[in-house]
């Protein structure tokens, strides 16, 4: 990748000051992105949700993000004012969460909230809004659009509330997305369907994207690039195509460590965890 | 291994009534061999989960019984009941009292069954299910998910039952305690000759702990195999084989690059 990278991130470092002490959340990541798919894995408390959240400025207090450079576009986001990173989020990157279900607005109709997505964003009609909305719900392969419009959130099935909540996203076009478990509240045929729709949606326009999950499979069939983090830090960076290859013994024991349909294991190997892997 | 230790006949589960009423689990018939892990898998919704809490008491039985070493189970369900048939639940967050140490939690079924000496059954679960004695006063926000999700187990062991339910007990958990919880289900059925019925929609972990499954559509069983013909793809049903393939993970079509 020879041009200006879409984000370029050096020594990223979340902090929770908590009565207790410090914990530092995400200790000191490095990486830089550019139109890819880039998969960041981890178990729970590993830190990879909060360094999605670190990106966007959406580090919930008493969080505090520090970096070297933290810079999406060229544009450094720590120094950037509060306004131009409102600017930015929601048109320029976004972000597609987990469960749709708590996501969504429950009392407001899916069509409006992606009008009002849209509209905070891009100078628009309502009705031009509205022909977008359509067309970002056709997008997202939801048959009988117009219908989808004016349903709320619980008229939705997990499958369609997610594809909602993509058509959202990209609804502005953005350049970088963030997907934070994007499927895992999802049955796993839906699940397919649904990275599906992502995969061709990114792909045709040329975003960037972070699929953060904690399926280390799922992720390396579905990204060029992966980001192995535990405890904070990034232990190990693959091609997608090399997971085989993997050195860092938490990720061959985090592939070991899953049944399989094929050449299942009886006991499963079990990951003992190295304290020297969080130092 | 093969007199059945539970029968379901015919058995249908339906909530609320009129236009509203909704049939959860429609004319289920199975039987579990004793000694037997048995698989249920589908998608969320399909009934799954109804047909553990219908065998537990925990669900509306509408039409069909139940038969435990050929006897009907009582309605409620009775003491020598819960003795032979345990639960264990998916969330180990919300399935442990918050306020009730890892001992009260365990001393409670004992009460109730009315059980000498529960402090060494006590110890003894503990050990069994690989939690040290430092665990026992402890309270559920103190451990972590797979150390809770042991305590649910213990907790199901203590009555050392013949049958334990397991509903979805690892998808709450990351993929590497997910390998410890399987494992010690697996040795605490051969150590103690149990028999399981796991409900689950990751047919590699059903197939890593049973021999035989069977899959739900739409409240009724579209589907029986045993894991090996999971194993090589004997798949039957449409429905089947889309999940088989999608556990496989995602395939890049050709053209989408």
């Amino acid at each position: 990748m020879s041009e200006r990278p879409l984000l370029a991130i050096e020594d990223l470092r979340v902090r929770f000051k908590l009565r207790r002490g410090t914990v530092e959340a995400v200790r000191g990541i490095s990486f830089s992105l550019g139109r890819e798919r880039l998969g960041i894995v981890g178990e729970s408390g590993s830190g990879k949700s909060q360094t999605g959240r670190a990106i966007l400025g959406l580090t919930p207090p008493p969080g505090e993000v520090t970096a070297k450079r933290l810079e999406f576009d060229g544009i450094d986001l720590l120094s950037a004012g509060a306004s131009q990173v409102w600017r930015l989020r929601g048109s320029r990157m976004t972000m597609v969460m987990q469960d749709p279900k708590y996501s969504l607005d429950p009392v407001m109709p899916v069509g409006a909230q992606i009008v009002e997505a849209y509209r905070a964003h891009v100078k628009a009609s309502n009705a031009e809004a509205r022909e977008k909305a359509l067309e970002m719900l056709a997008a997202v392969q939801l048959r009988d659009p117009t219908r989808v419009l004016s349903l709320y959130p619980h008229e939705l099935s997990g499958g369609m509330g997610q594809r909602v909540m993509i058509a959202m996203m990209l609804v502005t076009d953005p350049d970088l997305l963030i997907a934070d478990e994007p499927t895992s509240a999802l049955d796993v045929t839906v699940q397919l369907e649904v990275l599906r729709i992502l995969d061709d949606l990114v792909s045709q326009r040329g975003m960037g994207l972070i699929f953060i999950s904690h399926d280390l499979e799922l992720v390396s069939s579905f990204c060029d690039r992966v980001l192995v983090m535990y405890a904070g830090k990034v232990v190990e960076e693959l091609k997608a195509s090399r997971l085989a290859d993997a050195q860092h013994p938490y990720t061959r024991g985090l592939m070991r460590c899953l049944p399989k349909l094929e050449g299942d294991q009886h006991p499963l190997p079990v990951l003992d965890r190295d304290p020297a892997w969080a130092l | 291994m093969a007199q059945p230790i539970l029968k379901l006949e015919n058995v249908s589960v339906a909530f609320g009534g009129g236009r509203l009423r909704v049939t959860a689990v429609d004319d289920v018939s199975f039987a579990l061999k004793d000694g037997e892990s048995l698989g249920l898998v589908g998608e969320s919704g399909t009934g799954k989960s109804t047909v553990l809490r219908a065998i537990s008491g925990l669900a509306p039985i509408r039409d069909g019984r139940i038969l435990l070493d050929g006897r009907e189970v009582p309605s409620p369900r009775d003491l020598a009941f819960y003795a032979t048939v345990q639960m264990v639940f998916q969330d180990p967050y919300g399935s442990l009292h918050p306020r009730h140490t890892v001992d009260q939690i365990l001393s409670e079924p004992l009460a109730i069954h009315r059980r000498p000496d529960p402090d060494t059954l006590i110890s003894n679960v503990l050990r069994d299910v690989g939690l040290g004695p430092s665990f026992r006063f402890r309270y559920p926000h103190q451990l972590s998910g797979g150390q809770r999700q042991r305590v649910a187990v213990a907790r199901a062991l203590i009555l050392r039952p013949r049958i334990i339910l397991l509903d979805e007990p690892t998808s709450a958990l990351d993929a590497s305690v997910q390998a410890e919880i399987l494992n010690l289900l697996e040795a605490l059925r051969a150590e103690h000759g149990l028999s399981y019925i796991l409900v689950s929609h990751d047919l590699a972990v059903v197939a890593h702990l049973c021999e035989r499954l069977l899959v739900m559509q739409r409240g009724g069983i579209v589907e029986e195999m045993t894991a090996d013909e999971l194993r090589a793809g004997a798949v039957a049903n449409p429905h089947t084989a889309a999940m088989v393939a999608a556990s496989r993970g995602f395939e890049r079509r050709a053209n989408s690059l």
